[in-house]
């Protein structure tokens, strides 16, 4: 497998519209250039110059939460999310990206030791972060002044490259298994630092020795999704040489997961880095995968109803849906129940939900009705994104439901 | 009056007054979107309009018609544009109204058996909603996952089921139309036996837009059998296979499928999803038999009779639901295929007498190999309606011209063994000009007149059909 989807594959798309009846934008707004069909003859015409690659074009190719249920419907098998992200592609080598673009990508993201400072000084201004679990109130309202109200988290004090060790180890009495590299990403790094930190405990307890490769960087996918190709390969290669002496690596992330697993195609056949990039794809595994197959017990405190958000990075991307709810059937005191459309999008996509505020909110609110039809007391899901969707969204609609990650109900009794 | 070669350039003041009876999100007129409105399920279809408007009551449909008729606006109508014949290409530019939003089931009624609905509501919806009450709308083109009732309805769509269920115009009980004028019409009722003077609504059903526009529909609807069962038959031949089929319907049994697959389908699904067929084999026929348990088991056993005597090489029930499931989705990706397999291809929608399937399909292998094509024939052969797929490429005009040839003699085929030129898809632009083949001129002359009766200034879906005299 060396092909990598271009915008070529486009023609591939026989227009039987399948895609619709998955696509969670066109079932808000039912507008064809928002959805695989329409988008991929779009970008068919736009490569044949029948159809200028303007703003215009550009904003259409932004209508797309990237979340695969398209590709995974098509009986073509046409990869729509790879060829929107292949037309963004063609779209910055043409005209280039915009300077804060420019800026955030190539100078923050891609510079771990720099985002950790400007953070870092972003966490002391009182009511950005959160220390020993108590936010400051009201900055959530704050930072939603320039998010159209999406509720940021607030930063980890501190982060979580100085709260874990470089190894942690099984607790006494466990036997250990192995040795894994955990990747945390951004999200666990800077912004739920306790949930990554409780990761690691996880799978210490579960008998591996849990290693916190302290340099690495963001996993790339969101400067590769917005087309910066040349920049999100800089941050693939950054990454692939830190993990390469692994052969176990664990993400509590599904998005990072994705990126990681698909490195191999952000590489042409002819690039000796591709071959690099599917080596070390093939170590990736979600937290969720990797201890289902571990047979890892656990319990809750009190009985729970929990019920458990696909996010689409792990579903539709990685085909791991299963797993987690194995592990959250097999928690002693957790009683699970499906929600209606488990599997449809949040409506985060990253910057999607604040370019295009409503759409992300009428998904989220689809979302949230799911929920609350549950009665479950707690939604699990298994990506920090979707975390951010969920729990802005459980605040909005002020819902009794708890939002968490899959990890922080394996902890065992605290 | 022909609209189909008028350059209409819609001026502000009309996109002003659109925009004020569907609202800001009502209406798209940037390059980019008109773009994303020029196709429809076809290859060989394009034309972009110049607005798109999407209303969501009946009423804002009414005063849209009624500003088109007097600005005499091009309008052609839309559900998901998922149809097969050119049908919802705006072929005339003018405006594109789009019923996608009209998308609420209004009353399922479960003691009469019917279900009133807008119509841009997707029939994949409208089933699951049905099932929960454990009832189903049985017609069942494959384009279900998008295609929506209002698209259906104007097609007359149908599917496999149609060998036991027939097709949308067996179950149209009422509608509720918007004529160009912007009258607005409630015609039929809603009970199965209504002869009220002309049958208006069955005249609107198939029309392909262009007598009114359809915004509610009832619709009778069943209660889903409490058992099913699937047969699966291999034959050398394809032909043999056709025999076959006419063998199980003369010995009395009326399956609710009969799906026919030819060796190049075969070979597809062997490569996605193997499930152990014969690569070998020329033909594999699918029937799905359902009704109550004791006459399902009866029947099967009835057809793989039928199908031993006919000559098939292997012919047994689906083991459990499971393998069941996996023949039909391996059908569906099969057919799926055929439609990715060329930059063009020709799906065409021959329908013949049940006696003639096995005589069509001898002759689609004659004309496959006098213009050495390509030509895989899959199809619903439980109700004569195959679909002869002719594989090409538009831009290699020598093969195209082929291929034309080609489709033009299966046509012929087909009008000669008394069937017709289309069984599901619907004339729009793929197939007028056969309409004179098909149709005698006095006939067409009919229904240009019924036309001129709905819709005098021709605004609505023009230039499909029939060809201009």
């Amino acid at each position: 497998m060396s092909h990598n989807p271009t915008v070529d594959d486009a023609n591939q798309c026989m227009k039987c519209g399948f895609c619709m009846y998955n696509c969670p934008i066109y079932k808000v707004d039912h507008i064809e250039s928002h959805v695989a069909r329409g988008r991929n003859m779009l970008i068919r015409q736009a490569s044949d110059k029948n159809l200028p690659a303007d703003s215009d074009y550009a904003e259409r190719l932004s209508y797309c939460l990237l979340c695969g249920r398209c590709a995974a419907i098509c009986p073509a098998k046409v990869p729509s999310p790879d060829i929107n992200v292949a037309a963004r592609t063609n779209l910055v080598t043409q005209k280039g990206l915009s300077l804060p673009k420019k800026s955030i990508y190539r100078g923050i993201l891609q510079n771990r030791n720099l985002m950790a400072q400007l953070l870092g000084v972003a966490a002391w201004v009182p009511g950005i972060s959160v220390k020993d679990g108590k936010p400051l109130r009201h900055m959530a309202d704050f930072t939603s002044v320039f998010t159209k109200g999406l509720a940021l988290p607030r930063l980890s004090r501190p982060f979580l490259s100085t709260r874990l060790p470089l190894r942690t180890l099984p607790p006494e009495g466990v036997k250990t298994k192995g040795r894994v590299a955990f990747f945390p990403g951004c999200a666990f790094e800077f912004f739920f630092a306790d949930i990554g930190a409780g990761i690691a405990q996880v799978l210490a307890k579960a008998g591996y020795v849990v290693i916190y490769p302290k340099d690495l960087t963001c996993c790339g996918l969101a400067v590769r999704s917005a087309g910066d190709l040349h920049t999100a390969q800089l941050m693939a290669k950054h990454n692939i040489e830190k993990l390469a002496s692994f052969d176990r690596i664990i993400t509590g992330c599904a998005t990072c997961g994705s990126a990681l697993k698909d490195y191999g195609n952000w590489f042409s056949a002819d690039d000796p880095w591709q071959s690099r990039a599917q080596s070390l794809s093939a170590k990736v595994y979600d937290f969720s995968e990797f201890l289902a197959k571990e047979g890892f017990k656990s319990q809750v405190d009190e009985p729970l109803t929990v019920t458990y958000h696909d996010p689409c990075h792990l579903k539709w991307h990685q085909g791991v849906s299963n797993q987690p709810r194995e592990l959250l059937r097999s928690i002693e005191g957790v009683h699970f129940v499906e929600m209606e459309g488990a599997d449809d999008c949040c409506g985060l996509g990253g910057a999607f939900s604040i370019a295009h505020r409503d759409i992300s909110l009428a998904i989220q609110n689809k979302k949230m009705q799911s929920i609350i039809k549950t009665g479950a007391q707690v939604v699990v899901t298994s990506c920090p994104g979707c975390l951010i969707q969920l729990k802005d969204g459980v605040r909005r609609n002020k819902l009794p439901v708890e939002v968490m990650h899959i990890s922080q109900l394996m902890r065992g009794k605290q | 009056m022909d609209l189909g070669r008028c350059n209409i350039a819609l001026s502000k003041s009309i996109l002003e007054k659109l925009r004020e009876i569907t609202g800001e999100k009502g209406l798209l007129t940037s390059p980019v979107d008109l773009a994303s409105y020029s196709f429809d399920g076809t290859t060989s279809w394009q034309s972009l309009p110049e607005a798109v408007v999407f209303p969501t009551t009946t009423e804002q449909v009414s005063q849209i018609l009624k500003l088109a008729t007097e600005q005499r606006i091009p309008v052609t109508p839309r559900g998901a544009g998922s149809n097969l014949s050119g049908g919802s290409v705006p072929v005339s530019g003018g405006i594109v109204l789009c019923t996608t939003r009209m998308n609420m089931i209004i009353k399922i009624d479960t003691d009469n058996f019917t279900v009133t609905t807008e119509v841009g509501v997707v029939l994949n919806d409208l089933n699951q909603e049905l099932a929960r009450n454990n009832l189903f709308f049985p017609p069942d083109p494959q384009s279900s996952l998008a295609a929506t009732i209002g698209g259906c309805v104007s097609e007359n769509a149908g599917g496999p089921y149609a060998v036991k269920y027939g097709v949308f115009k067996n179950y149209l009980l009422g509608l509720t139309a918007v004529l160009p004028s912007g009258i607005i019409l409630k015609l039929g009722g809603s009970t199965v036996k209504n002869v009220t003077g002309y049958d208006l609504p069955q005249i609107i059903c198939g029309s392909e837009g262009t007598l009114a526009v359809i915004t509610q529909v009832t619709l009778r609807i069943l209660t889903l059998p409490p058992a099913h069962k699937t047969v699966i038959a291999v034959f050398d031949k394809v032909v043999t296979s056709g025999q076959a089929v006419h063998r199980v319907l003369t010995e009395g049994i009326l399956p609710a499928k009969i799906e026919m697959m030819d060796n190049w389908v075969i070979r597809r699904i062997e490569e996605t999803t193997p499930l152990g067929l014969p690569l070998e084999a020329g033909s594999l026929l699918l029937f799905e038999l359902d009704g109550n348990p004791a006459a399902v088991e009866k029947e099967a056993e009835g057809v793989i009779k039928s199908c031993q005597q006919a000559g098939a090489i292997e012919v047994r029930s689906a083991r459990d639901n499971e393998e069941a499931v996996n023949f039909w989705t391996a059908r569906r990706a099969g057919f799926s295929a055929v439609y990715g397999a060329s930059p063009t291809v020709f799906a065409e929608d021959v329908t013949v007498p049940f006696n003639r399937i096995s005589d069509l399909i001898a002759k689609v292998e004659e004309i496959a190999k006098k213009y050495n094509l390509t030509i895989i024939i899959i199809g619903h052969a439980g109700d004569g309606n195959l679909h002869p797929s002719v594989l090409t490429d538009k831009s290699n005009a020598e093969h195209y011209h082929r291929a034309e040839q080609a489709v033009n003699e299966i046509f012929m085929t087909a009008l000669e063994y008394g069937g017709a030129i289309s069984g599901e898809h619907g004339i729009g632009l793929e197939k007028k000009r056969f309409m004179k083949q098909a149709m005698q001129p006095e006939a067409i002359d009919i229904l240009r007149g019924i036309k001129k009766v709905f819709d005098p200034a021709g605004i609505l879906n023009p230039g499909k059909i029939w060809e201009e005299k």
